[in-house]
């Protein structure tokens, strides 16, 4: 069975050690390579071609924000895992417009490492639970105060479907191709998902859909 | 060089030197005063004798004029008085001589008395000259009226023989007599007159020379207190010029001193932020990495050794969220990583979370290259106001907005709480707030009315469209 290789981030030695030995503990899971920098990091993706590349959020020279933008620009099928040290909608939202799949909060990095790179590996996103749980009270509060419906109700049944799959990171031809329908209609779904939900782009769609549980 | 120590003077005061100039200043303020109303008092002074003396002066003249006039008539009373008596005697004896009965026959005794009322109305001054001379005229008079008494004693030859004689050697020399008397005095009115009128002279030119003295001494006095007022209140001038030049550069360094505190305030937080985030924060981080590795390593049976790491675990936790929040409070790295905008989305929901206040923000054309000092001083500001609105107003809304407009940017906060009154509660919070903004050229508005809710507006020019 191929390894999944993994490129570590992070501008603290003894993080990247403590990472390292964690991962390698799995059988399936072999860190390809470290880096001590966002621009380290960035080359280092482009040279070893890691499956997935494991990232701290702060570091010099190159915030992690903008390395994964530039990795996943030129890289579209490395998947990148964000760990970071805050919970907060912005900071999800802003790593997820630069395309990363998972977010890691470090405190539960040791329980949820192992699960999110698997997870981002096979396609799929991943957030730390403590994530959708925050996102979740912010939004309710909002709701609670402002006095409006949540939209997810106004939302069919064949929307809830392929929001969730979309938000899970599937393109819209897979969306098509499980659920028997065209490309065409998968497209007007999403967008009527979007106008319903007031929301403008994937970031936001998966933001979401961690707020609402609907994936993790 | 007088300047320069002035300078030096007025920079390095004493404290007590405040109330020491003070009392001099007063000290001063007397000795004018007291200047003044000398000058004052000399003036009037001047001016109520010179009108008293010219007054005095014009009423010895009348008087004297007065004199000579009444003098001078009652004279000519006197002087007509005999004459008419003279004439009279004389035509009565003519008449006599003629004819016996003719129109008005003499009464010597009415003319007499005529005469004798007109002398003694003459005015009786203290002049013994004058008084002699009266005395004289009353002689020739009595002279007069006892020759007449005379007269009647004659027969008719007698009259016709001796009346030519009377006339030629009586009533002529006594008329001549008497007329001469009142040409003495007569001549010695004018005499008078002349004397009292040279003495008048006399005095008027002391008078005169009097003013005349005090003029130049009041106009001396004048010049001198206004050459030394005038020196004193441009030397006052020059002084108060300095002290202000001075205080103006005393406020233009506490500024710059505020400006530069705010600075290297903002650093320090930044750098301790970033110690304690990247360097603390992620060593404890790794050690949670270590201490999950450890519990791994022990068999799942071990209670005890569980229990220790699960402890150790949750003390290190709390210390990444303590460490954490203090970060977050002295610098949050959302600013630096994320932008203005996410980051001040970050605090709102911190407000919204923490209190019941519900912050909403509203953003437009804001760019995510502002520089550090304008994104630190907005989310500074606003900060500021949402805590003002959350904790002293009691907001239940909280709307912020940045608005990004060529070559300038404007904040707005206003919340629905208590309010407060702008003129008179003027915080620590506002006054930083005012130093951040003043600092990048910007304007800060308050408008508040108590139970109106307030709202805060700053606007602050982008250098970065200036310069380009």
């Amino acid at each position: 069975m191929k390894k999944i290789r993994i490129l570590l981030a992070d501008d603290h030695q003894l993080m990247r050690k403590g990472l390292r030995l964690m991962l390698e503990q799995q059988p399936d899971l072999a860190v390809a390579g470290e880096a001590g920098d966002g621009r380290e990091a960035v080359a280092l993706a482009k040279s070893l071609k890691p499956d997935v590349v494991v990232m701290d959020i702060g570091m010099p020279n190159l915030n992690g924000i903008e390395a994964a933008q530039q990795i996943t620009q030129s890289h579209p099928e490395i998947a990148v895992v964000m760990l970071s040290m805050h919970s907060d909608e912005s900071y999800v939202l802003r790593v997820l417009k630069a395309g990363a799949k998972g977010y890691l909060l470090k405190d539960s990095a040791e329980a949820d490492l192992i699960k999110a790179v698997h997870a981002v590996a096979g396609g799929k996103s991943f957030f730390s639970p403590a994530i959708s749980k925050i996102l979740l009270d912010d939004y309710v509060r909002k709701l609670k105060r402002s006095g409006s419906e949540d939209a997810y109700d106004l939302l069919t049944p064949r929307e809830r479907e392929i929001l969730q799959l979309i938000a899970e990171g599937k393109s819209n031809k897979d969306v098509a191709n499980l659920l028997n329908l065209s490309v065409y209609t998968v497209e007007t779904h999403r967008s009527n998902i979007m106008e319903k939900l007031h929301l403008r782009g994937v970031p936001e769609l998966i933001l979401y859909a961690v707020r609402k549980g609907i994936i993790s | 060089m007088p300047a320069s120590s002035q300078k030096n003077i007025s920079r390095t005061r004493a404290p007590g030197e405040d109330s020491q100039s003070e009392e001099h200043s007063r000290q001063l303020g007397r000795i004018l005063f007291a200047a003044f109303a000398g000058l004052l008092f000399l003036l009037i002074l001047g001016g109520l004798n010179a009108l008293l003396s010219v007054r005095k002066l014009s009423g010895i003249e009348q008087e004297v004029n007065r004199r000579f006039v009444t003098h001078s008539q009652a004279l000519s009373a006197i002087v007509i008085s005999v004459h008419v008596y003279d004439d009279q005697m004389e035509q009565s004896l003519l008449r006599g001589q003629k004819t016996a009965d003719s129109a008005k026959p003499f009464d010597p005794v009415t003319r007499s008395a005529e005469i004798h009322a007109a002398l003694l109305s003459y005015p009786s001054d203290e002049e013994p000259d004058e008084q002699l001379l009266v005395q004289e005229l009353l002689q020739v008079l009595t002279q007069q009226e006892n020759a007449f008494a005379a007269t009647s004693s004659w027969g008719p030859e007698d009259r016709d023989k001796r009346t030519h004689l009377f006339i030629g050697e009586q009533l002529i020399p006594q008329r001549m007599r008497f007329l001469q008397v009142s040409q003495e005095i007569s001549l010695l009115n004018r005499k008078k007159l002349g004397e009292e009128k040279t003495a008048l002279d006399v005095n008027f030119v002391n008078v005169q020379t009097r003013i005349q003295w005090m003029v130049i001494l009041t106009l001396t006095a004048g010049i001198l207190l206004s050459l030394v007022t005038g020196l004193y209140i441009l030397r006052l001038e020059r002084q108060g010029r300095l002290r202000y030049q001075a205080l103006l550069r005393g406020r233009e360094e506490l500024e710059g001193l505020s400006a530069r505190l705010l600075e290297v305030q903002e650093e320090e937080r930044h750098s301790i932020s970033r110690e304690l985030h990247d360097e603390v924060g992620q060593t404890l981080g790794a050690l949670l990495v270590d201490v999950g590795q450890l519990s791994k390593l022990v068999p799942p049976g071990d209670r005890a050794i569980h229990g220790q790491i699960d402890s150790i675990k949750s003390v290190a936790e709390r210390a990444v969220k303590s460490i954490r929040d203090m970060a977050l409070l002295l610098r949050p790295p959302m600013l630096d990583d994320l932008g203005l905008v996410p980051a001040l989305e970050w605090q709102a929901r911190e407000v919204s979370r923490r209190s019941e206040t519900e912050v909403e923000i509203v953003s437009e054309n804001v760019s995510e290259k502002l520089s550090d000092e304008i994104k630190v001083c907005i989310y500074r500001l606003v900060q500021e106001a949402l805590n003002n609105a959350s904790t002293h107003a009691a907001a239940k809304n909280v709307k912020v907005s940045v608005i990004q407009a060529a070559g300038e940017i404007s904040v707005e906060v206003s919340d629905d709480g208590r309010g407060f009154e702008p003129e008179r509660q003027r915080g620590m919070g506002i006054l930083g707030m005012e130093e951040r903004v003043k600092r990048l050229g910007g304007t800060l508005a308050l408008q508040s009315t108590p139970g109106k809710g307030a709202t805060v507006k700053a606007e602050l020019p982008l250098p970065s469209a200036k310069s380009l």
